[in-house]
């Protein structure tokens, strides 16, 4: 355990160092959070439509700004750059349980993703975007969007553990925007067409997204919210399981 | 400590085969060595010839086929943590964390290796007088030149005192000051009983440094013993001349011309 925390805080030092790459996973999700408002929030005016439950447009769309921030994977393009550069073997020459090796980077994850989401909902509140859910609902949707970026963090290095190549492990990430845009990411699901609808339906990232979006627009309503941490756990530990599985075999 | 005096590092028919899409590859086809404890032992051979893939597997980083290694007496593959503890590691290529400092990388093996907090810093400062990075010691390694690059490295090997340590062309792509300085930390280390097993492919530092060398060739050992005997040996066998050097030793064990060698191995007379 005191292997994966100092592995860890050694990542959080690095992701500090790269202040450029924090910049983008701020940047990006909220560039896309004030054009996919400012191109929907007339067609769907608050006062006049009933899913926004009296907020505006942009308060519907955090929960993809947040999933988006959550889901740059830097921890794998890191990890991948260090087998690329041989620091991995070292690494891996040292009398450490293995999975202390990935497992830190993503602890490390964990945080960056709780200062990432605070700060992002906290830029959007004085755009008129509240948490209904208030304090607790606040901090269920921090802890949520940072699990999910451990979660996608481990998808990402398993790419990273099993082709060493950072240019796989770049376009293995983009995966998550079919994934992301197979969802009631701009209207609720039961406004979707059929297709979509079961697109969705079948799609994890609906019941995160549906979580995040219920802890901004309601109260605490824990049906919509539990799927959400389920998906999580239950993807959580599948990617644990795998990624612990890979560098065991590492060879 | 090792105290039954065999070998620091023993291998018995290791084999390495690599399974790709084109079929298997032999990279290392039952290669014995038995390195004395204390020794400087340099392992030569021409690219592509095995040499990092049998270090690979004596550190543990890669999987043994068949055969079996040992370090200081401890099975590498069947106790890779305990072998781990025993043995130093600097790669081909200096892998660092560009993004920390000197310091925090020695700091953090330290912490890898079990040291407190306290006891990390101090080995930090230690090695860091050692190989003479005491002023770049807090600045982050991207600004590192190659060959303060490749000291670290030897300082981050050295962090838990190993027994055996291992270096895979350490002073590949050194300009001639840089080697030398490599050079002497190396016979300072060993002057403190370290075991030093080191891949090469500079035949005069092989001939400066090294007890004991073994040529690889092709996955297999093709000469092995002290530079003075290999030598000897090669003067005897075409009956007497100019007395060979190291590099007509390698030329000959590996059945290539300096012609065909020029274009695979650095001869290196700095």
């Amino acid at each position: 355990m005191s292997a994966t925390i100092a592995l860890g805080r050694r990542a959080l030092r690095e992701a500090v160092r790269q202040p450029d790459a924090l910049f983008m996973t701020m940047f990006i999700p909220l560039f896309f959070l004030v054009v996919n408002t400012g191109q929907a929030a007339e067609i769907f005016p608050s006062a006049s439509t009933e899913f926004l439950k009296g907020q505006g447009y942009g308060a519907f769309q955090l929960p993809i700004t947040l999933l988006l921030a959550a889901s740059f994977g830097m921890a794998a393009l890191f990890l991948v750059e260090e087998i690329e550069g041989g620091y991995f073997d070292k690494l891996r020459a040292i009398p450490v349980p293995r999975y202390s090796i990935v497992l830190g980077r993503l602890v490390a994850e964990g945080a960056k993703g709780l200062v990432l989401a605070t700060v992002i909902v906290l830029l959007a509140l004085p755009f008129g975007i509240t948490i209904a859910s208030g304090i607790p609902g606040f901090l269920l949707l921090v802890l949520l969007t940072a699990s999910w970026g451990v979660v996608y963090a481990g998808f990402m290095q398993l790419i990273a553990l099993k082709t060493r190549s950072a240019a796989a492990t770049n376009s293995g990430g983009l995966i998550f925007f079919p994934l992301l845009f197979l969802t009631p990411n701009f209207v609720p699901r039961d406004l979707l067409t059929e297709p979509m609808e079961i697109a969705a339906t079948v799609n994890p990232v609906t019941y995160l997204m549906e979580a995040l979006r219920s802890l901004i627009l309601d109260d605490l309503v824990w049906d919509e919210i539990l799927p959400g941490f389920g998906v999580v756990l239950a993807l959580g530990v599948v990617m644990l399981v795998l990624n612990v599985r890979m560098i065991e075999r590492y060879d | 400590m090792y105290t039954d005096g065999g070998p620091a590092v023993r291998a018995e028919g290791l084999v390495k085969r690599f399974t790709g899409r084109d079929g298997d590859v032999d990279a290392v086809r039952g290669v014995d060595l038995d390195v004395g404890a204390g020794e400087i032992f340099g392992f030569l051979g021409p690219n592509g010839a095995g040499k990092s893939t049998t270090v690979r597997m004596l550190t543990t980083l890669l999987s043994i086929t068949s055969g079996r290694a040992e370090v200081m007496g401890v099975d590498v593959a069947r106790e890779p943590d305990e072998a781990r503890r025993r043995i130093g590691v600097a790669l081909q290529e200096a892998g660092l964390d560009p993004r920390q400092t000197g310091r925090e990388l020695l700091v953090l093996h330290g912490r890898l290796f079990g040291l407190s907090g306290a006891r990390a810093a101090e080995r930090a400062k230690e090695l860091l007088a050692l190989v003479e990075l005491e002023d770049a010691a807090d600045r982050v390694l991207k600004g590192y030149s190659g060959g303060m690059q490749r000291r670290l490295d030897l300082a981050a090997a050295l962090v838990h005192e190993p027994e055996v340590l291992f270096l895979d062309e350490p002073t590949t792509g050194l300009d001639p000051a840089s080697r030398l300085t490599i050079w002497d930390e190396l016979r300072r280390i060993n002057g403190h009983g370290t075991t030093v097993f080191l891949t090469t492919q500079y035949l005069e530092e092989a001939d400066q440094l090294c007890d004991r060398i073994a040529i690889i060739d092709r996955g297999r050992i093709v000469r092995q013993g002290t530079p003075g005997q290999l030598k000897a040996e090669l003067w005897e066998r075409r009956g007497g001349g100019d007395e060979p050097t190291l590099d007509d030793v390698f030329l000959d064990a590996t059945g290539r011309t300096r012609e065909l060698g020029a274009g695979e191995v650095q001869e290196v007379t700095a």
